[in-house]
C-alpha cells in the first residue's frame, strides 16, 4: 500500500478541519488540574540550586566548599570538576564557511564568561536548605575585563570571550546575487537605514526546571522537563551524559510557555541529571525568576544596516544588507543560524533580484542567545523599513512605495534572489484589504488635520512574509545542519478509541484540539474521539518538536496524512466485509462507512467498530496479505520552506511632551492556508502580535557596560500588561499552499514580525513632522523624547 | 529553627501541617497539601500566577509565609471551581479561548472571582487594569477580557434568576 | 528564591510589639502587608532574625477625622484608602494615589505605614505625605513621635525612624471646600512605580490669584520633594495664560534629577515640567468644579 501524498489532500471543503472547537485540555488547566514540572510528587527528591557569577568576566581562582558541605540537609556541593567528567561537553562545529568552532563544558571551570553564568550545585533535601548552602559557597574570582556589546567585541584588543579563539568574531558569511554596483550606478538614488533591536528573552510565566529519576537497576535516566523538543534534547542528554538514546526517557508535561527557551538541554538539566545518576536519588530543580532573567537563552539583539539603490518612484533596485549581532558569551545553537535566515528571507514580498548580505556576529560576556518566537522578526521592519525611509527621502506616500515594489499574483511563484520560492501567496491582496479596511486615504487627511491642532498621529504598515516550515532541504541550503521532518501515528484500537501521537510537544500552543481535528478529518471520525499524546519519548514518534511556525504544517500535516493512510487500510478492509473487489466506492465519515452508488452516499451498516472489531479479534476477514491491527506510523518531510504571509497595519498618538505612544487601532489581514482551528488560529495571532509590540516599546534586557544584568526582576524586565495590549483586529485570508498536507501553512510567529514593523513605522511617520527618526527598540518615552529634544519643530 | 505546627484552613478544610516560619504559602499549598493548580511564576510578587483568596480578598501566596494565615480562610482555584463541571469564569475563559499554556490562569480565575463579586458590572477598562496584575505572555490577553465580560454578564443573569 | 530563616513573632497588642522590637534591635523586622518586604527577603536582600507580624494588632487600621485633620491607621490597607468615601470627600487626592499603587491584587494587602516606612521616592504615599503636610505618629518602647514628613524621608529607602520605632498612623490635612487638586505621573505601564510624578493643591483669593499652592514631586531625588520656596513665590500669581507652565517650568530649573536605566535626568526634567503644569492645571479645574457644586 503506497501512502497518501501532500500534494493529493487539498479539497474545497472539510468536515473536521476548521472548526473553532474550544480545546480540550481547558478543562485540566482551569480547574487548577494541570501536571507542569513542578506538580509532579516524588518522593524522596532532592532538591538543586546553582551558585552563579556575580561577574560578567572572571578567572575562577579556586572553590571553598567545606562550610556548605557542612550545612545540615546538604547531600553534595559539587564543581564543574567532577560534574565534566561524568558528561560531555558542547562542540559547536557544523561545516559552515565562515563559523569558528566553539565547545564548552557542563559547568566552567577556569573562567566563568558572563553574570548570572552557573559554577556551583549545591543538592539539599529541600530548596529552602539548598539555597541556605549556596550562600556558604565560596568561589574566589579573579575579575576580567569584559565586552558587553557587539562593537566593544570586536574593538582592536577586546578581551576575548572563548580564549580558544583569536577573535570575538565568531561567524562571518556574505552572499551577493545579481549585480550590485551596475544598479547603484543607475539609481536616481541611494536610500540608507538602520534598524535594531534590543536584547530580549523569552519570559514564559513557567520557568524553567527538571526532575531527573535514576533507574539503578536498569540503568534508565527519565527526566521530566518542560521541553518544545523531546526527542532532539533526549538525543542530546544521552549524548552528554555519555548514555545511549535507549537509557534515556524525556517526558515532558503540561508546560507553562516556551517561546523557543526550551528546545535545547541546558547546562543545569545536564547537571541535575548527572548528579540524579551519581547519587541514585531523584533531583529536582526549578529554576526561579531571577535566573530564568540572567541565565536562560535571550534573544534578538541584532542590528542591520541597508543600503538600497532606487527610481525616482522608489522602486529599488538594489539592496545590501549588513547583519550584526550580539550572541552573547555561549554557542547554544551555531552562531549564523538565526542571522542567516534573516538574510535569506529579508526581501520578503518585495520584487528584488539584485541583492547581497553580509552576516556578523560578535561573543559577548553576556547571556547565551539562541532563537526566540519569531528568530527571524527584524526581516519585516528592515523591509518595510527600508520602504518607509525611501517614501521620506523622495517624498513619496509609504504605501505607494509599497505598492510599486510588491510581487503582484501574475508575479508568482517568485523566486527570491536566494533561491527561496514563494507560491501560495497573497502579499498585495492582504496589503490592499488592509487598506481599504483602515481607510488609509481617510487617515492621511484627519492625520493632516490634527497635526495642525498639535495632535501627532501615525500610522504604520507591515507586510510580512513568515517562514513557518523549515524543510530539510532549507537547513541544507541555508548550510544550518538539521531536518526539518516530523513523525506521527495514529491507532485505532480494539474497541474503536483512537489515539496519536507526533514529535512535537505543545508548551501553550494548544496542540491537541487541532492535531484531534486533522486526524479526525483523516479517517474520517468526529474529532472528540481522538486522544491526543504528547511530549513522551517513549510514547511519541521520532520528530524534530515545536519550532517556528511549524506546529500546524509538520505536525498537524504529518497527522493528517497518517490518519489518511490508515484509513485507506480500514476502508480496503470494509471492502473485504462488503465482499466489494475495491474501496474505490467507500468513504468513512462521522465513523460511518458509506457507499457512493447511484450518484449518492448511503449508508453500509459498517462502521469504526466494526472494522476495528475485525482488524484486531477476527483477523481471517481481512483480506489476504494485510496484517492484523490499526496502526500506521510514518514521516513527512515538509517541502523547502512554507510561507504565510500577513500585512500589519497599526495607528498611533504620539505625545511630543512626554515621548508616550498610544496605539489607537491594530489590523492584521493573514492568510495562512487551511485553518485546522480558526480559535487557536485567532489566539496565536493576538498573543504574537502582542509580544511583538512587548519588544517595539517595552521590553529590554539591559546590560551595564562591565556586563552587569540590570534587569533581576520582572518590574526591570516589562513585557505587556493587559491595559499596554490594544485589541488586535484580525481578517483571515485562507489561500491554500499546493504541497502541504490539506493545504496547511502554519503560523504564529508572523505577529511578531508584523507588531514590530508596524508599530515602528507608525511611530516614525508620527514624527515626521519633527523630522526624525527612531532606528532603535524599544520605543521608550525616554528614547523619543531624546529624538524630539532640539528637533526642527 | 525548627518545623511549629500550624493549622490553615484552605478551601474550607482544616489542615494541621508542621512548617518552617520562613516558608511560604505558596510553597506550602502546593508541597504541604498538594495543591498544586496555585502555581509560582516570579516569587516577587509581578507575575500574579500565585494568587489565592484570604478571607475573600486576592492575595500573591508568594509573598505571605504561611505562619501569618493561622486563623484566615484561604480560597485557591481548586476551592473556586465546582465539583462537577466549570465555574461561569472558567466557563467563558474556556469558550472563549482565554487561555493557552494555562500557567497564569489559576491567578487569574482567583483574581476575578473576587473582584467580580465586588463589581458584578465592569467596563472592559475596568477588567484590563485588574487583569494588569496578572501577566500572561500567550494570549495577548484579548480573549480574556472577552471571557471575563461574558463571564461578568452569565453571572448577572445567573443571579437575578 | 527562598528566604532565609527567621523567629517569628504574632504581637497581639502594640506595646508586646514593641516590646519584641526592643528586645531585638537591628535583628527585627516589622512585617505589615509584606508587598516590598517579601520580595526583598526571598532574594535574600533582606535576612531579618526577627520577624514581627503586626497584622493581628487591634487599633491600627482607621481612618478619620480629626479636628480638620485625617487620620490614618498605619496597618489602613490600599484598597481601604482607595475605597473610603470620608477621603473621596475630605482629602481626594489619597484615594487617587491609592488608586494608582500597584494592581488591585497587591493593594488589598498592602498598607500605608508599610508604605511610608519603605520610603521609596517614587512612591505614590511618601509624594502624598510631603504634598499634604503629613504628621507621621511613630511609637517605640521608650516614647512617642510625631514626625513631619519632610523631617521623615532621609533617602531612598531610607527614613528618620529608630530601630525599635513603629509608624502607628499618619495625619493629614484636608483639603479646603474651594481647594483643587491635581495628581500626574508617567509610569512605563500600568501599576509600574513612575518614572516622575508630580501632585498639587491650588487656592484661589477673590482676586483670582493664587492664594495657596503646594507642590510636590516623585522620582526626580532620593526622597520625594515639596516646594517651598517655589510655593512661596507663587503667592499672589494670577491664574492665567501660562501660569502652570511657568510654574512647572521653575520647579523643573531647580531640580536636577539622576539618570538611570528608566530614564535620563534631561527627560526627567522635562516629565517635571509636563507632569508639574498637568497637575496644576488639573487643580484650577476641580477647584472651579468644586466652587461651582
Amino acid at each position: 500500500m503506497s501512502n497518501v501524498k501532500a500534494e493529493d489532500t487539498r479539497r474545497e471543503g472539510f468536515d473536521q478541519i476548521g472548526k473553532p472547537i474550544p480545546r480540550k485540555e481547558d478543562a485540566r488547566l482551569l480547574r487548577g488540574k494541570g501536571t507542569y514540572v513542578d506538580d509532579i510528587e516524588i518522593p524522596g527528591a532532592l532538591h538543586a540550586c546553582f551558585v552563579r557569577s556575580p561577574y560578567a568576566h572572571a578567572r575562577i581562582a579556586g572553590f571553598d566548599l567545606d562550610e556548605a558541605r557542612g550545612m545540615p540537609g546538604v547531600v553534595v556541593v559539587i564543581t564543574g570538576h567532577e560534574i565534566n567528567e561524568w558528561t560531555n561537553g558542547l562542540r559547536m562545529a557544523p561545516p559552515i564557511e565562515g563559523l569558528l568552532p566553539t565547545e564548552m563544558t557542563t559547568l566552567p571551570v577556569d573562567k566563568v564568561r558572563f553574570h548570572g553564568d552557573p559554577v556551583v550545585c549545591v543538592v539539599a533535601t529541600d530548596r529552602y536548605l539548598a539555597e541556605d548552602a549556596a550562600e556558604l559557597v565560596y568561589v574566589d574570582y579573579e575579575v576580567l575585563d569584559a565586552v558587553a556589546s557587539y562593537e566593544a567585541a570586536l574593538a582592536e584588543g577586546a578581551p576575548l570571550v572563548d580564549e580558544t579563539l583569536t577573535t570575538n568574531l565568531v561567524s562571518h558569511q556574505t552572499f551577493e546575487a545579481g549585480d550590485i554596483a551596475r544598479r547603484k550606478a543607475e539609481a536616481h538614488r541611494i536610500v540608507e537605514a538602520k534598524f535594531a533591536m534590543q536584547r530580549m528573552t523569552h519570559l514564559p510565566i513557567e520557568t524553567r526546571g527538571c526532575i531527573a529519576l535514576w533507574d539503578d537497576g536498569r540503568e534508565h535516566l527519565t527526566m521530566h522537563i518542560g521541553s518544545q523538543a523531546p526527542h532532539p534534547m533526549r538525543s542530546a542528554l544521552a549524548g552528554r551524559l555519555k548514555l545511549a538514546e535507549h537509557q534515556v526517557t524525556v517526558a515532558s508535561p503540561d508546560v507553562g510557555g516556551g517561546f523557543g527557551q526550551k528546545i535545547i538541554v541546558y547546562r543545569e538539566e545536564i547537571t541535575v541529571a548527572a548528579l540524579a545518576r551519581h547519587l541514585k536519588r531523584p533531583v529536582r530543580w526549578r529554576e526561579d525568576r531571577l535566573e530564568n532573567l540572567s541565565a536562560s537563552l535571550q534573544a534578538r539583539e541584532n542590528t542591520v544596516r541597508t543600503c538600497a539603490a532606487v527610481d525616482k518612484e522608489g522602486r529599488i533596485l538594489s539592496l545590501e544588507a549588513e547583519i550584526m549581532e550580539d550572541f552573547g558569551a555561549y554557542c547554544f545553537y551555531p552562531a549564523n543560524y538565526l542571522a542567516r535566515v534573516i538574510g535569506m528571507i529579508l526581501t520578503g514580498p518585495y520584487r528584488i533580484q539584485d541583492y547581497a548580505f553580509e552576516v556578523k556576529i560578535a561573543l559577548t560576556n553576556k547571556c547565551g542567545a539562541g532563537p526566540m518566537r519569531a528568530p527571524m522578526a527584524i526581516t519585516s521592519l528592515v523591509m518595510d523599513g527600508t520602504l518607509d525611509a525611501v517614501a521620506r527621502e523622495l517624498d513619496l506616500d509609504p504605501a505607494e512605495v509599497r505598492r510599486v515594489n510588491m510581487l503582484r499574483p501574475a508575479d508568482l511563484p517568485y523566486l527570491m534572489p536566494t533561491g527561496e520560492r514563494l507560491e501560495d501567496v497573497t502579499p498585495s491582496e492582504c496589503f490592499e484589504r488592509g487598506l481599504e479596511e483602515i481607510d488609509y486615504a481617510g487617515f492621511r487627511v484627519k492625520q493632516a488635520a490634527d497635526r495642525e491642532s498639535g495632535i501627532y498621529r501615525g500610522i504604520g504598515i507591515c507586510n510580512v512574509v513568515e517562514s513557518t516550515t523549515y524543510g530539510s532541504a532549507f537547513y541544507k541550503a541555508a548550510g544550518i545542519p538539521g531536518s526539518g521532518h516530523e513523525a506521527a501515528w495514529v491507532k485505532v484500537e480494539p474497541s474503536g478509541s483512537i489515539r496519536a501521537s507526533a514529535g512535537l510537544m505543545g508548551t501553550g500552543q494548544s496542540y491537541e484540539t487541532p492535531y484531534a481535528q486533522a486526524v479526525a478529518e483523516g479517517l474520517g471520525v468526529d474529532a472528540a474521539q481522538v486522544d491526543i499524546l504528547l511530549g513522551n519519548t517513549d510514547i511519541a514518534p521520532y520528530g524534530m518538536g515545536a519550532r517556528g511556525g511549524r506546529g500546524a504544517t509538520a505536525g498537524g500535516g504529518t497527522l493528517f496524512l497518517t490518519a489518511l493512510d490508515l484509513k485507506a487500510k480500514m476502508l480496503d478492509i470494509a471492502a473485504a466485509l462488503l465482499d466489494l473487489n475495491s474501496a474505490s466506492e467507500l468513504e468513512m465519515k462521522g465513523g460511518k462507512v458509506l457507499r457512493h452508488v447511484g450518484g449518492e452516499w448511503s449508508e453500509t451498516g459498517l462502521g469504526l467498530g466494526d472494522i476495528a472489531r475485525t482488524a484486531y479479534l477476527d483477523p481471517l476477514k481481512l483480506p489476504e496479505g494485510m496484517q492484523p491491527g490499526l496502526e500506521m506510523h510514518r514521516a513527512w518531510d515538509p517541502p523547502q520552506m512554507t510561507y504565510s504571509n500577513a500585512t500589519h497595519i497599526c495607528q498611533v498618538t504620539l505625545d511630543p511632551a512626554t515621548g508616550r505612544i498610544d496605539i489607537d487601532r491594530y489590523l492584521v489581514v493573514e492568510d495562512c492556508g487551511t485553518v485546522l482551528n480558526p480559535l487557536v488560529v485567532d489566539g496565536q495571532q493576538q498573543g504574537a502580535t502582542v509580544m511583538g509590540i512587548g519588544g517595539v516599546l517595552f521590553e529590554h534586557m539591559v546590560y551595564d557596560e562591565s556586563g552587569q544584568n540590570l534587569c533581576g526582576t520582572l518590574a526591570d524586565y516589562m513585557i505587556p500588561t493587559a491595559c499596554e495590549a490594544p485589541v488586535i483586529e484580525i481578517i483571515g485570508q485562507h489561500t491554500p499552499n499546493r504541497r502541504t498536507p490539506a493545504g496547511i501553512k502554519g503560523m504564529a510567529e508572523g505577529g511578531i514580525m508584523g507588531a514590530i514593523g508596524a508599530v515602528n513605522n507608525a511611530v516614525n511617520d508620527a514624527l515626521r513632522p519633527f523630522g526624525v527618526v527612531a532606528d532603535r527598540q524599544p520605543l521608550s518615552p525616554d528614547y523619543i523624547r531624546s529624538l524630539l529634544r532640539g528637533a526642527a519643530r | 529553627m525548627s518545623k511549629l505546627p500550624i493549622r490553615l484552613t484552605v478551601n474550607g478544610d482544616s489542615h494541621e501541617v508542621s512548617v518552617e516560619p520562613r516558608k511560604l504559602l505558596s510553597d506550602v499549598l502546593r508541597e504541604d497539601l498538594r495543591l498544586t493548580g496555585t502555581h509560582v511564576g516570579c516569587e516577587h510578587g509581578v507575575c500574579g500566577a500565585c494568587t489565592v483568596l484570604v478571607d475573600g480578598a486576592p492575595t500573591r501566596a508568594c509573598l505571605i509565609f504561611a505562619i501569618q494565615m493561622e486563623g484566615r480562610e484561604i480560597t485557591t482555584v481548586e476551592g473556586l471551581t465546582p465539583a462537577e463541571g466549570l465555574s461561569p469564569l472558567q466557563q467563558a475563559l474556556h469558550e472563549e479561548h482565554g487561555l493557552q499554556c494555562g500557567f497564569c490562569t489559576p491567578g487569574i480565575v482567583t483574581t476575578f472571582e473576587a473582584y467580580l463579586r465586588e463589581n458584578p458590572d465592569p467596563t472592559e477598562a475596568d477588567i484590563r487594569e485588574v487583569l494588569a496584575g496578572n501577566l500572561c505572555r500567550c494570549t495577548g490577553y484579548q480573549n480574556i477580557v472577552r471571557a471575563i465580560g461574558k463571564a461578568a454578564k452569565a453571572m448577572r443573569e445567573g443571579a437575578t434568576t | 528564591m527562598k528566604p532565609a530563616k527567621f523567629e517569628y513573632h504574632k504581637p497581639e497588642t502594640l506595646e508586646e510589639a514593641l516590646a519584641l522590637l526592643a528586645e531585638y534591635g537591628d535583628e527585627a523586622r516589622i512585617i505589615a502587608g509584606g508587598q516590598s518586604l517579601v520580595p526583598m527577603m526571598n532574594m535574600r536582600l533582606a535576612q531579618p532574625a526577627h520577624l514581627v507580624d503586626i497584622n493581628n494588632i487591634e487599633g491600627l487600621s482607621y481612618i478619620r477625622a480629626n479636628n480638620g485633620s485625617l487620620e490614618i491607621g498605619a496597618l489602613t490597607r490600599h484598597r481601604q484608602v482607595e475605597e473610603s468615601s470620608l477621603l473621596v470627600q475630605a482629602c481626594p487626592p489619597m484615594p487617587a494615589a491609592a488608586r494608582n499603587i500597584g494592581h488591585y491584587g497587591l493593594r488589598a494587602r498592602g498598607s500605608i505605614g508599610g508604605s511610608l516606612a519603605l520610603a521609596d521616592p517614587s512612591a505614590e504615599f511618601p509624594l502624598m505625605a510631603m504634598l499634604l503636610n503629613a504628621e507621621i505618629s511613630t511609637r517605640s518602647a521608650v516614647g512617642a513621635r510625631s514626625i513631619l514628613a519632610r523631617d521623615f524621608f532621609v533617602s531612598v529607602f531610607t527614613t528618620t525612624l529608630e530601630p525599635g520605632e513603629i509608624v502607628t498612623q499618619v495625619s493629614l490635612r484636608a483639603l479646603g471646600q474651594s481647594e483643587g487638586w491635581g495628581f500626574r505621573w508617567l509610569a512605563r505601564r500600568s501599576g509600574d512605580y513612575a518614572i516622575v510624578n508630580a501632585a498639587a493643591t491650588l487656592a484661589l483669593n477673590g482676586a483670582g490669584q493664587i492664594d495657596r499652592i503646594s507642590l510636590a514631586l516623585g522620582g526626580v531625588g532620593a526622597t520625594p520633594l515639596r516646594l517651598s520656596q517655589l510655593e512661596q513665590e507663587s503667592r499672589g500669581k494670577a491664574v492665567g495664560g501660562d501660569w502652570a507652565r511657568e510654574i512647572a517650568a521653575q520647579a523643573a530649573a531647580q531640580i536636577d534629577p539622576e539618570s538611570d536605566k528608566n530614564a535620563s535626568a534631561e527627560f526627567r526634567k522635562e516629565l517635571i515640567e509636563v507632569l508639574l503644569a498637568a497637575a496644576l492645571e488639573d487643580a484650577l479645574r476641580r477647584m472651579e468644579g468644586r466652587m461651582a457644586a
